[in-house]
């Protein structure tokens, strides 16, 4: 590899947010001129807040950056795009009403006269994507084109603003392998044409098919940085968590027994008047945990609404030990033995300025066993939450420190310590572990594991392909609002054909879709 | 450790916006006054000063049955806010609590004892079922609390002043006014002497322990705040939103009422109020200098009694108006509101504990072997 020079210079950057969180301490992170640098680490070992004082939404407690040679003060994106740096957003920061010519221009639109120049605007779009070799509908509207145009249109909107270091915050999270592989050519492409690019990833076959050199944090601070082809799998690993990670869950075989979640005929057409599901109908069983795998936004949230009644559907069923739990009070839904770890764990997973003790107490502080007479029983309910973060090792000062303090692993296992511990019946994991570390994820998923083979019956809803093959003991996959597969058994599949039926490549025959409803 | 020094913070930042609002106040004072310095001294001593420098016995009881009504109109507040619910009806049911409260004084016969608490009960009642408009709209159709309550004021002063004026006004009296109140439903005086605390002061601390474990120590109280942090949370937890943000409306309307009659009850012989009487609206500044928590509120109450007092002295002796409290109240509301405010300082406290701890957790985590 040629060298280069550092086109990126942060040097002894310190941040500590109000919140008391010291997300960065004496960090260095150098970027050369036309490579590909991964930023590696957990979740929480401050990879995000150190992009995003690159990228000008934070600013540093101590330290300084600098950026071709100069030495700059990024107090906000504004100057971050003047000085020639562009950031994809995990969470695409689009606006979906617009068509994509509109969003790549928004805030800059051509002009002619008062108005806003559209057909200039389309101008550009096409002219920058074929350039760069990132193939959009320049007319088509955001909420209408499919999440790996999203981030072409992300990458393009940086381009236009004249940006020549991207970066780009685990782009491959929400997308497909065909879809990555794609993003992929099209990151070396760029590179071939000069322009820098930062990944943050912890997927760790990624960093080493496309990077060049590697920064791995961990716990705030720098772990170093390597050339990608000069170190291991195995060393990033443990550089990243400090030990070993065996990334595969040890699992019995499940032995179903009687079905638990009987799924019939459930449609949904949301407020755009688009059909998101379209006649599903499954069941789950006692021991068993059944995937749910699909591309994000193929039907997966409307059916997790639906089932804890945070939606209603148009029409069909669904039952738990044979009680209807559709548009029914999620007092009952509880009371009837089903947990919900959901998707968006900061809205509905946990009150952020509560308590870790207020927040796992949340569905079942009206017990009996935490009251006496009118007040609470504040020893049982103390005993009750010191119990459960002595259990699920939430890392922590004490029950009394606030939710939103705490990491994003840790947050989750006070989610989890809440659902999994109320002995349920069937437990609707939505995406239990995105974007958290691999100390918590090994933890979550090992519990899942744990509690179906004690009986309980696990619907498990992810978008990582990984995780949903490798906990699954049996599969649907989501497409198009349509089950367009069911496998029995997870253990002989590969990502390939999984793939091609994510993406409505392949569809099985309804017989064999309709293995999934068991009787009983 | 941290906590504590965080929270110590607070209360200098506390204090410190106080002082600087009462800065402000100066400056205004100075600008529109001839003798400055004897306004200054009325505002900031008078209260509990004597003229001949002595300690204002009777002064210090004026200021604590002036915190009467707004102990638990900030309560009201308090229970209603920590739910999320900008309710601000708590001035229309003052006024409603002190008519329905004098009603019930002038037209029930009872004993001695009995008979206060049966119209301050009934009072308390009224109000809590009034507030059910608001919140029932609120729950059912989704209407703003805030803008129903604030327009229920309003309906409910009107329909009181109708009632006053057409139905029960004593006609031999010059202005408009009930017919006295029997003995029997006065709320005896705490101290001899014609000062107007009353056994209502000792009842409004009995209700601020009340409220403050009912807050902090009952279920229903946890479901109202959760609500107020997050009300998706709430509902996904299984709680039951709806009828608690009702609840807590209906509480709000009741601690009111109680405040109104109380308050009427206790400082007059008949029901005079010809407009709303304010302490609603005193009631909230309570609560925002109390940030939500009951406990606080009797310190904030005592605060606002001791600057209206200062100021009423400063109006009645100088020649300082006496909306002078309202600019002093909105000095005091604006750095207090503001976040930002010292919050240089606060992230420096921040930044040293993080690192402290920072320090220990890293020696722990190495002591375990590094194990999360």
């Amino acid at each position: 590899m040629e060298q280069n020079e550092n086109v990126v210079e942060m040097r002894g950057i310190t941040k500590v947010y109000p919140n008391g969180i010291a997300a960065n301490q004496s960090v260095d992170f150098f970027v050369r001129k036309g490579e590909i640098h991964a930023l590696m680490g957990e979740n929480g070992a401050g990879k995000s807040t150190l992009m995003k004082m690159l990228f000008g939404l934070e600013q540093p407690t101590s330290g300084a950056i600098t950026v071709n040679g100069e030495k700059v003060s990024l107090t906000s994106p504004t100057v971050a795009i003047s000085k020639g740096i562009g950031m994809v957003h995990q969470h695409f920061m689009l606006v979906p009403s617009l068509t994509v010519a509109e969003n790549i221009v928004l805030g800059m639109p051509p002009k002619k006269g008062l108005f806003i120049d559209y057909k200039k605007a389309v101008e550009i779009t096409e002219e920058y994507a074929q350039r760069y070799n990132l193939h959009v509908e320049p007319d088509a509207k955001v909420m209408d084109i499919p999440v790996g145009m999203k981030q072409k249109v992300e990458i393009l909107k940086a381009l236009v603003r004249g940006a020549k270091i991207l970066i780009l915050d685990e782009p491959t999270a929400v997308l497909t392998t065909q879809e990555t592989g794609e993003l992929f050519k099209e990151l070396i492409h760029l590179k071939e044409q000069g322009y820098t690019i930062i990944f943050i990833s912890h997927k760790l076959k990624e960093i080493k098919e496309i990077t060049d050199r590697l920064t791995i944090m961990r716990a705030g601070k720098s772990m170093g940085v390597y050339n990608t082809a000069d170190i291991s799998e195995q060393e990033i690993s443990r550089l990243m968590v400090g030990r070993d990670v065996v990334l595969s869950v040890e699992k019995d075989k499940a032995v179903p027994t009687d079905v638990v979640l009987k799924v019939n005929d459930i449609e949904y057409t949301n407020e755009w008047n688009k059909k998101m599901l379209d006649k599903i109908s499954f069941s789950v069983r006692r021991g068993e945990i059944l995937g749910i795998a699909g591309v994000e936004g193929n039907g997966q949230r409307e059916l997790v609404d639906i089932l804890f009644s945070l939606d209603a559907p148009d029409a069909g069923s669904a039952t738990v030990l044979g009680q209807n739990i559709l548009n029914t009070p999620q007092e009952k839904i509880r009371q009837m033995g089903v947990s919900l770890v959901p998707e968006d764990r900061m809205t509905f997973g946990i009150a952020g300025d509560g308590t870790i003790e207020e927040n796992v107490i949340s569905d079942r502080f009206a017990k009996k066993e935490f009251n006496k007479g009118p007040l609470f029983d504040m020893q049982a309910i103390h005993a009750e939450s010191d119990r459960l973060i002595d259990e699920y090792t939430v890392l922590c000062k004490s029950s009394k420190q606030q939710v939103k303090m705490l990491s994003g692993g840790n947050i989750q296992k006070v989610v989890v310590a809440r659902e999994f511990s109320s002995d349920p019946t069937l437990i609707i994991a939505d995406q239990p572990t995105r974007g958290i570390d691999v100390g918590a994820t090994e933890f979550i998923r090992k519990k899942l594991v744990e509690l179906s083979r004690n009986g309980a019956a696990v619907l498990l809803v992810s978008a990582d392909l990984n995780e949903v093959m490798e906990l699954s003991d049996s599969l649907i996959v989501l497409y198009g609002g349509k089950i367009a597969a069911y496998f029995d058994d997870t253990s002989a599949l590969d990502d390939e054909v999984m793939g091609e039926y994510m993406l409505g490549l392949k569809r099985q025959s309804t017989e064999e879709i309709g293995r999934v409803c068991h009787e009983g | 450790m941290k906590d504590k020094r965080l929270f110590a913070f607070e209360l200098v930042r506390g204090a410190a916006a106080i002082l600087l609002a009462l800065g402000v106040a100066t400056v205004f004072i100075f600008l529109c006054s001839d003798e400055p310095l004897t306004a200054l001294r009325y505002l900031l001593i008078g209260p509990l000063v004597s003229a001949r420098g002595g300690f204002n016995t009777s002064g210090f009881y004026t200021i604590l049955a002036a915190m009467i009504p707004t102990v638990f109109t900030g309560l009201a507040t308090c229970v209603m806010f920590s739910a999320n619910q900008f309710n601000l009806g708590g001035e229309g049911c003052v006024m409603l609590g002190g008519f329905v409260g004098a009603l019930c004084g002038i037209y029930i016969q009872m004993n001695t004892g009995l008979h206060a608490v049966v119209c301050v009960v009934i009072a308390a009642a009224i109000c809590g079922a009034v507030m059910l408009i608001p919140a029932v709209l609120k729950v059912k159709l989704g209407a703003s609390e805030m803008v129903t309550s604030l327009m229920l004021n309003y309906i409910v002063m009107y329909v009181v002043l109708h009632f006053l004026n057409y139905t029960f006004a004593d006609r031999s009296k010059g202005s408009t006014q009930t017919f006295p109140f029997a003995e029997t439903a006065k709320i005896p005086a705490l101290v001899p002497g014609g000062s107007k605390l009353t056994w209502g002061f000792v009842v409004a601390l009995v209700f601020v322990v009340l409220v403050a474990l009912f807050m902090y120590r009952t279920r229903w109280g946890y479901t109202i705040r959760m609500i107020g942090v997050n009300q998706s949370f709430a509902k996904y937890s299984g709680m039951q939103v709806g009828k608690t943000i009702v609840l807590s409306q209906v509480i709000g309307g009741v601690l009111s009422g109680l405040g109104g009659s109380i308050e009427v009850l206790g400082r007059f012989n008949t029901f005079l109020w010809k407009e709303l009487p304010g302490y609603g609206w005193s009631g909230i500044t309570i609560a925002i200098l109390a940030k939500n928590n009951p406990a606080f509120v009797p310190l904030a109450a005592f605060f606002i009694a001791y600057l209206n007092k200062g100021c009423q002295l400063m109006a009645t002796y100088c020649d300082v108006p006496s909306e002078m409290i309202d600019i002093i109240q909105a000095a005091i509301f604006l750095f207090f509101a503001a976040e930002q405010f010292l919050s240089g300082y606060r992230q420096k406290i921040v930044v040293r504990n993080a690192q402290a701890d920072l320090k220990k957790l890293g020696d722990t985590v190495a002591a375990e072997g590094g194990q999360a």
